[in-house]
Parts: structure tokens; sequence; C-alpha cells
């Protein structure tokens, strides 16, 4: 080869040689074999498509990252917001990339997905053939026949435009789902899952961000009080315990923070008589208390508490670190005795967990 | 051997050399000039280390933004998020909004967000372009830690009646259109342009991060497959209309009046990884923006002053809709902004000899912003926005001495100082130094060292929800320094170069993040170290009688490290380079024209760019090298009554699959033709 063809070659390779945009490589999974075990939502970058599915098995200690995209050669996409799981299949919602995957919990393969939802945020079922699937930015609750992977329907919600709707985390007691409604919002919804109506609401405090029914059928919530100059006010954030035994639906008791609080994410264990949030610190109460502990569960520890879940069979608590919300976040493992376990690194921004 | 120069000039550096002429350069031609010698160069320009685009690249082709030429001529970090979409720019790994960009003097950074969107510039539109690197950024306006982009248009030169019009038919049913229309004689100048350019931008790619399912009856997948998608969602409509007009008194006196309209109609393009149906979603982005200028320059023996008074007016709107199954979009988000900016400015400068220059500047922008971001119910029932309301001043000002005792040594000061609402920057000095080393091939060496600060946006600082009023100004210290260099004789070659070696610390660097309310605040979290090395060279060569070869190289690399304190136990980002900059970046353009035809490859290449601050590289967050390849070739046509051009260029030449971020789809290979129509009218 002459000096002249070895330049032209080198110029080719050096012009011509780029990055490829590449296609996964699907890895065939199976953890039947394993008992307990949890996924973990990590959101990934608003607006990047980079969110991911994480898995741990809590008897090995072991984590497996990006378990979607490994398993099915495609992402997940922009914003995974929750997982349920329902005989065998997982159901992942995507908040800004408009689907809930559906995915089989032993091998993580896709099995179907349902689309074109506005900005989907939690999906609950109500039966095989009939699920809600909330949604922000929309003020209506979707209905789908997960069977069919198909919007069915819509639950128009009173009182609330679409701009500002936000309807998020559901529980069911009897045929009635509760709903709490939460950015600009104040209420939780009763919804008649019969008729598909809304059928009643309570007025809490501002932004009441999750929902939970512990082992007396009580439900509660946390409000994060708005924000500094919000036009829709901003408060001193609130615990609620509600009452809604015997067609009732009431304010039973109220826990109140300092103003200037962000307490989130209440979750329970798995016998439902000690409830989790986060506040900074991570707390625990039992649910029959009567005021909130002294001291947390938890002490905070420079460390950026993001999600929290409680194991249901041993009661470890694991919460989830953001970090700085760009890289790998981290989640720690708590005995209920508040030893350390374990901790792992998962994808980025883990806000959400499912119990297999 | 000689050849193999030639192929390693390719992946040196350029420099390009300022030309006055407003005619594309496939008209021009190349120009194979005299070298600058040292001693001629300005006073104001001792130790500033400055890239000027000549006209061969701000007149390549009407379809160009300032975007497009950045990335192709400089080495500065273009991120790009799609055709016809949001571009960046980004210096010495610093972000977007510590680029200070002005138009004929005045800052066209967006105030709310602090940035620039060089995709809303076309190139047309500027005949003067230059980058201000790092310290010398500080002769022309604070805030720019990373450095300056300089914008500026000039008078048409025209004798008598003007008429240019170009037409550009591309794929994916681009159309672009260019008209001017000049009118000159000894005092005026008037100039109208217009640009309009449209695409439903629909191209094609296979999307890799998506699969679509084949069903049985069953609803079991039987079959999976990446399917080959249409760009959704990303037409544009963009109107640009710039009128000046120019009266010089030929005593030493010009007024000028430059006004610019912009009206910009956008979809955003969905993500690669949106599974929603796009005739069910509407998101578009609309702009109209008035930007203008008037000038006054009064020059005389040894001083000379100059005023300007400026007016901005920019109406924003993004409405997100969607269809809620009956025909009828609701919004999902509805926001608008208003911004109104006054601008004045007086400068002014003083040569006692030709040993001493003294120049003194002192600007007032005063923006007045209105942001409704949000619809809602209030509690009580009654309708509100989210949105603020905020006015401020930023006053910046500066005064300089430049002083070149002998020939071959040029020293330089300026002292900065800026005012932004009520506070004020502490001194923001700067000192330069430049000095000839050998007059053969006029090698000179320059170094200087500069402080600077960056205010807060007024997002930063009010934007509902997650202005964070508390917000520090960021600071940092700037150092560079570099040798170059310029040889050549005229009408045979002539060869220009430069090495520079830059090193910046910056503090307080304001990010923002998600907070566990469900919203993004603004916090100092970051202080960074950016160090690096950036070159330059061009080489123009008469190869033989009506053969001529431009060849121009940019090279830059840029660690951007976060030297800050971990922010958790678990943090893995320090002594990392930062998310989204690449380390590398280069550029090379060759230029070959032949009598009346002209051939022109650019080339530009991005290193890896991590998504994650610990520099993990997962797979669903990666982004590997960039390489990017575009030609075109075009014959002039001289008639008697009219010069005709016509133009054909291939972009993506390679038609590679790839993305420059993530989620966000690249079109591959395609094509436009420019025919380009001047009359030639009777002058005087």
């Amino acid at each position: 080869m002459n000096r002249i063809s070895r330049i032209t070659l080198i110029l080719a390779l050096i012009l011509t040689s780029c990055m490829k945009w590449e296609y996964g490589l699907e890895e065939e999974f199976d953890i039947s074999a394993s008992g307990e075990g949890l996924f973990i939502c990590n959101e990934g970058n608003f607006q990047y498509g980079n969110a991911t599915l994480s898995y741990y098995d809590p008897e090995t200690k072991t984590v497996q990252n990006e378990v979607f995209y490994r398993a099915n050669a495609m992402k997940l996409g922009d914003v995974c917001q929750s997982m349920i799981i329902r005989d065998g299949i997982g159901w992942v919602v995507v908040n800004n990339s408009h689907v809930v995957f559906a995915i089989d919990i032993n091998t993580f393969k896709e099995v179907g997905r349902i689309t074109n939802l506005t900005s989907p945020r939690y999906i609950h079922f109500i039966s095989d053939e009939k699920a809600y699937i909330t949604q922000i930015w929309d003020n209506r609750i979707f209905i789908v026949n997960p069977k069919r992977y198909e919007i069915t329907g819509y639950i128009d919600i009173p009182n609330m435009t679409m701009e500002s709707g936000s309807t998020e985390q559901m529980v069911q007691y009897g045929k009635y789902v509760y709903v709490n409604c939460w950015s600009y919002q104040n209420r939780i919804l009763k919804i008649d899952s019969e008729t598909d109506q809304v059928v009643d609401e309570l007025v809490v405090g501002i932004q009441p961000t999750s929902l939970v029914m512990d082992c007396n059928n009580k439900l509660w919530t946390v409000t994060d009080g708005g924000y500094e100059g919000s036009p829709y006010g901003h408060e001193a954030p609130s615990l609620y315990r509600i009452n809604i035994d015997d067609d009732k639906f009431e304010i039973e008791k109220q826990f109140k923070f300092d103003f200037g609080d962000w307490p989130s994410e209440v979750q329970l264990n798995g016998t439902k008589d000690k409830i989790y949030w986060l506040n900074d610190d991570v707390w625990e109460m039992d649910v029959t208390a009567d005021r909130v502990p002294v001291r947390p569960f938890l002490p905070y520890d420079n460390t950026l508490y993001y999600g929290l879940t409680v194991c249901p069979r041993t009661g470890d608590v694991y919460i989830a670190d953001a970090i700085d919300y760009v890289q790998q976040g981290m989640v720690y493992r708590y005995s209920k005795d508040r030893e350390l376990i374990d901790s792992f690194y998962v994808g980025i921004i883990p806000g959400a967990f499912c119990w297999k | 051997m000689k050849r193999l120069l030639l192929i390693l000039l390719l992946f040196a550096p350029l420099v390009t050399i300022a030309q006055d002429d407003t005619r594309n350069w496939a008209t021009r031609g190349i120009r194979v000039g005299e070298v600058a010698v040292y001693g001629n160069r300005p006073m104001k320009d001792i130790g500033i280390q400055e890239t000027k685009f000549d006209t061969i690249a701000l007149k390549e082709n009407i379809a160009l933004s300032m975007a497009d030429v950045l990335t192709f001529n400089s080495a500065i970090f273009v991120k790009n998020y799609g055709r016809a979409t949001l571009s960046t720019v980004a210096f010495r790994g610093t972000s977007p909004s510590h680029t200070q960009v002005s138009w004929n003097g005045m800052k066209i950074n967006n105030p709310m967000l602090g940035m620039t969107d060089f995709s809303m510039i076309p190139s047309y539109f500027i005949d003067d372009a230059s980058l201000l690197h790092g310290t010398s950024s500080v002769n022309e306006t604070g805030g720019g830690l990373g450095g300056a982009v300089k914008l500026s248009t000039k008078p048409a030169q025209a004798n008598g009646f003007g008429l240019q019009y170009i037409q550009g038919i591309g794929s994916f049913k681009t159309f672009d259109e260019f008209l001017r229309l000049t009118y000159g004689n000894d005092h005026w100048q008037v100039s109208t342009r217009a640009v309009y350019s449209s695409s439903p931008n629909d191209f094609k790619y296979r999307n890799h991060d998506k699969k679509m399912n084949i069903y049985d009856e069953e609803m079991n997948i039987i079959d999976q497959y990446y399917p080959i998608e249409r760009n959704r969602s990303g037409a544009y409509k963009d109107l640009h209309i710039l009128q000046e007009i120019y009266y010089n008194t030929g005593k030493g006196d010009r007024i000028g009046l430059n006004a610019w309209y912009i009206n910009s109609n956008r979809e955003l393009a969905m993500l690669t990884v949106d599974h929603g149906d796009e005739t069910d979603f509407d998101n578009r982005q609309r702009e109209q923006t008035f930007r203008s200028v008037v000038s006054w320059d009064h020059l005389r023996d040894g001083w000379k002053m100059g005023a300007k008074a400026g007016y901005i007016y920019t109406w924003m709107a993004y409405d997100y809709k969607r269809d809620l199954g009956n025909g009828v979009m609701a919004h999902m988000t509805r926001s608008r902004s208003r911004i109104n900016t006054f601008y004045g400015q007086v400068d002014g400068e003083y040569s006692i000899n030709d040993k001493w220059l003294f120049t003194a500047n002192i600007s007032l922008h005063q923006h007045i912003v209105e942001s409704e971001d949000k619809n809602i119910i209030r509690q009580d029932g009654n309708k509100a926005i989210v949105g603020y309301k905020k006015g401020r001043p930023e006053l910046s000002t500066s005064l300089s001495a430049k002083w070149r005792p002998i020939d071959r040594l040029g020293l330089s000061v300026v002292i900065r100082e800026e005012m932004f609402g009520k506070e004020w920057t502490p001194i923001i000095p700067a000192f330069f130094i430049d000095g000839v080393i050998s007059k053969r091939g006029n090698i000179v060496a320059k170094a200087s060292v500069s402080r600077n600060y960056r205010f807060p946006t007024l997002n930063d600082l009010y934007f509902l929800p997650g202005g964070n009023p508390d917000l520090r100004k960021e600071s940092g210290w700037t150092y560079d320094t570099g040798l170059s260099f310029a040889v050549g004789r005229e009408n045979i070659y002539s060869l220009s170069g430069s090495a520079n070696w830059f090193e910046s610390f910056i503090k307080d660097w304001i990010i923002w993040l998600p907070t566990t309310k469900g919203f993004f605040s603004p916090e100092n979290i970051k202080d960074v170290h950016a160090y690096g090395v950036e070159l330059k060279a061009d080489l123009n060569l008469q190869l033989a009688k009506e053969w001529r070869l431009g060849l121009n190289g940019t090279f830059s690399w840029t660690p951007s490290i976060n030297e800050g304190e971990p922010r958790t136990p678990a943090d893995k980002s320090v002594g990392k380079q930062l998310p989204y900059v690449p380390e590398l970046s280069s550029t090379v353009t060759g230029r070959l024209t032949w009598r009346k035809w002209s051939f022109l490859y650019k080339w530009c290449y991005y290193s890896e760019r991590y998504t994650m601050s610990s520099n993990d590289i997962s797979l669903t967050g990666k982004l590997p090298s960039y390489f990017m390849s575009n030609i075109s070739l075009e014959r002039v046509f001289n008639m008697k009554w009219v010069d005709l051009s016509l133009k054909g260029t291939v972009n993506n030449l390679f038609n590679e699959e790839y993305l420059s971020v993530l989620s966000r789809p690249m079109p591959g290979i395609n094509f436009e033709v420019f025919i380009g129509i001047t009359p030639k009218f009777k002058t005087k």
C-alpha cells in the first residue's frame, strides 16, 4: 500500500467511523427461584429518557440494574413513576413516556403495554379486566382493560381543570377507591368502582402527597404544604389519619409539622400497624399513636432521602438517596432495629419501590 | 512530504481571516492574502484570545443558524437537541449561561434563562462574529465565565440599488428563502433582509430506544421490532426580518439603526421513548422577538466615542395540549412570558500616542419580565396564575489602559464592575500581556488573567415553583496563555495558528435539581475546575492557476472537573468530568475552488459525553463520540444582467444513525439545493 493509499485509509476511518446509536442485547433472566425481591423504579432525568428498573434480592444482597433494558433491548422511557404487581405481572408506570408496561416479574420481559396516556402516575386494579390509572395535567382518571391493554373510559374529576389536574395514589376499601389529589389540590376523592363516579371528597391540607390504609382500615396521607409564593397557598404540612369506616369519610386526627418542613412518602410495614415517612429524617409511628415521636427512626445523615419502603416480611427499612440527581442513586437497607444491613447503587433518582 | 503536511493540517485547528466582503465565498473565492504583522495589530487586541468567523463561514448557505456555524467552525460545544430545536453553546466545559452573547453591542441572553438559543439566529443575518475566550470576554462584558460571543451587522457598502434572492429546497419538505434589498450612496446605506424557513421536519429514523409489539388475538406478544419512525411533532416555521439604516456624514460621524424581528413557531419533537400518539398531543413553542439598536459613532484623530440605545421585546408561549377524544385540544400546560429590555451604552477611546490607549464603557440593561407558567384554581375557587413579575437593572462599567512600550510588547489592564439589581460585584480585574517572540513567523506569546462573576438569572431567583432568592452569584478566576504564529507569501500560501492553555476555577456553580416536592430548584452546589488546550490553524494555498485550497481546523481538550464537596456520603461525582460536557472536540473545514466551482467539506467531532456526574456509563445513558460530515458544491454563473449561483449540500454524508442528546432523534443523510439570484442594477 503506498503512502497516499494509507493516508486515504486513515482519513476515511477518522471521517467515517462515528458514534453509533446502539441496539441493546436481550439478556435472559429467571429469578423465579428467589423468594421476595424488591423492584426499584429509577425516575431518570426528565426529558432525557433514562429511567431504569432495578431488582434487588434481599436474601443474597445482590442488585441487578437496568433490568428492563437488558431483558427487552429497549428503553424503559422518561420518568419511571411507580410499579405494582398483580398475578405475576409487574405494571410499570412511565410518566412522560405516556405508557404503562406490563412485565413478567421473573424474566423482566415485556408482556404488553397500555399507551397514549396523558401523564400517568399510578395504576390500581379493580379486577382482572379493569384498572384505574391516575394522571397529572389531566382532570380524568383513565379506566383501562389490562387484559386488552386498552383505554376503555374515564372518570371525570369534578372541580378540577385539565391544566392543574392531579390524581395520585389509590387505596381500595370495599367497592370504594380513595385517591389523593396532589399538585395545586387539597382533596382525597372517594370513587365508586362500580359506577366509576366520584361520590365524595374530603378536604385536607395543601397538596397531599401519598395515601395508604393501615390495619384498622384508616387512611393516612401527608401534605407537603405547598411552597413559598404559591398562589394556592403555603402552610405547615400535616399528617392525617382518616376514618372511612361505616360510610364515614372524615379526618380523625391531624398531626401538624413545622412550617417549612417537607414530609413525604408515607409507607406502612407488613402488618400495617406502623407508618413511616420522610421529613429530612426517617420517621416511624404506631398507627394508633396520638402524637408524632420526639426522635426519628433514622436521623438525617447528610443523605437526601428521596424514596422509602418497608419490607412487608422482615420490617427492614429501605431508603433511597438520589445524591445529586444525575448519578446512580444509593439505596440503604436498615433492619427494624436501625442497623445498616446493606447499601447498593441503583439508577438515577430512585423514587419508588415495589415488593415482589 | 508536502502531502503529509497537508493531511496533518487537517487535524490541526484554524484561524479564519476576517473579511469585509458580504458576498458568499464561492462568488468571491478564497483569498490568499498577506500575513498580518504583529506591529499592525490593534491595541485593543493586546493579549486577547479571539476567534473570528469570516463570511465564508457565515454566508455558506441560508439554511444555517449560528449554531451550525459554531458547530463546524469552532471547538466550543454546541448542545443540539435536534434539527431546528434548541441549541446552546458552552465554552471550555462551562454551561450555556456562562456564555455571554451580544448583538451590535446589546446583550441578547435571555434574562430569565441566562442562555441564548443559537438555532434562532440565522447566520445570514450576521456580518461579523467572533468568540472571546475566557478572560478576553472581560473586555466586552462581565458574566462570561466561559467566554463571549459577539455578533454584529455591518453596512452593506452598496452603491445604488441591490437585490439578492436565494431559494433553498431540501429534504423533509424544507423550504428556505432569503431576500436582501440594499441601497447605498456616499452617505446612506440601507438594507432589508428576510429569511423564512419552514419544514414539517418529519425525517425518518430507526428508533433504537423503542420496540413495537405484534400481538395475537389473545394479546400475547408474538413479535417485536425496532420501528422506523418519523420525527414526530417537529415542524417549524421561522421568519426573520432585519432592517438596517446607516448614515455616514463623511466627517467622522455615523448613525445607525438595526431592527430585527423574529416570528417563530416550532413544535417540540417527541422523545424517542414517547409512546403517545402524535395526533393526540400538540407540544409547541412560539416566539416573537423584536430587537433594535440605534447607534452613534463619532471618530476623531486620537479619540472616538459612541453611544447606543436599544430595546428588546420578547413574547414566548409554550403550549402542551392533548386531544380529549372528541377533537377538543385541552391545555395541559399553557405558559407565557413577556420580556421588555431597555438598553443604553456609552463608550469612548482615547489614544495619547501610539503607545497608550485608554477605553471606557458603561452599559445598562433594564429587564422587565412577566412569567406566567400555569393557570390554577385556588382553594377558594377563584382562578390564579402561577408566575412572577420582576424587573432588574444590570449595569456594567469598565475602564482599560493599553500600553505598548515597545513594538514587541503589549500590556493591558481592564477594570470592570457590575451591578445587578441592588447588588454590586467586587472589582473585576483583568490583565493581558503579549509579546513578539520572533518577528520571523510572527510568533506572538500571550497571557491573561481575570476575575469574573455571574449573577443568577431571574428564573433562578424567582421562578415559581422553585426559584431561590438566596442564591449567591457564581465567581471564577481564569488564566490564559498561548502562542500564535502567521507565515505566508502573498498569492502562494498563508498559514496561521495558535495554541492556548487555559485554566478556570468557578465557585458556587448554580444547578437546578429536583426536590422531594416534585419540582426543580436551583442551588449553588459545585466548584468546578476547567482547564485545557485550544488549538487553531488556518491554511490557504494557491495550488495552481485557478485552484485554491483553504483548510481550517480547531481542536479543544477541555476537562471540566467537579471539585466540590461530596453532596452525600455516596456521591461519586467529585473529581469527575461534568455531565454532557465533551472532553475533546474538533472541527475541520476544507474548501477547494476552481474557476467558478467550489467544493466544501465540513467535519466536526465531539468525544463521548457522560450523562451521569459520576461518569459511570450505563446501557441507557450512553452518548458515544460524535462525528459528522457535510459537503456542498457550488457553481456560479456570471451573466450580463444577473449573477446566478447553484449550490447543493449534503448533510450527514455517511447517513449515520446517532444521537447528540439522549432520546432526541437526529436526521440521517439529507439534501438541500439553493438557487441564488443577484440582478445587476446600474450603479452611479
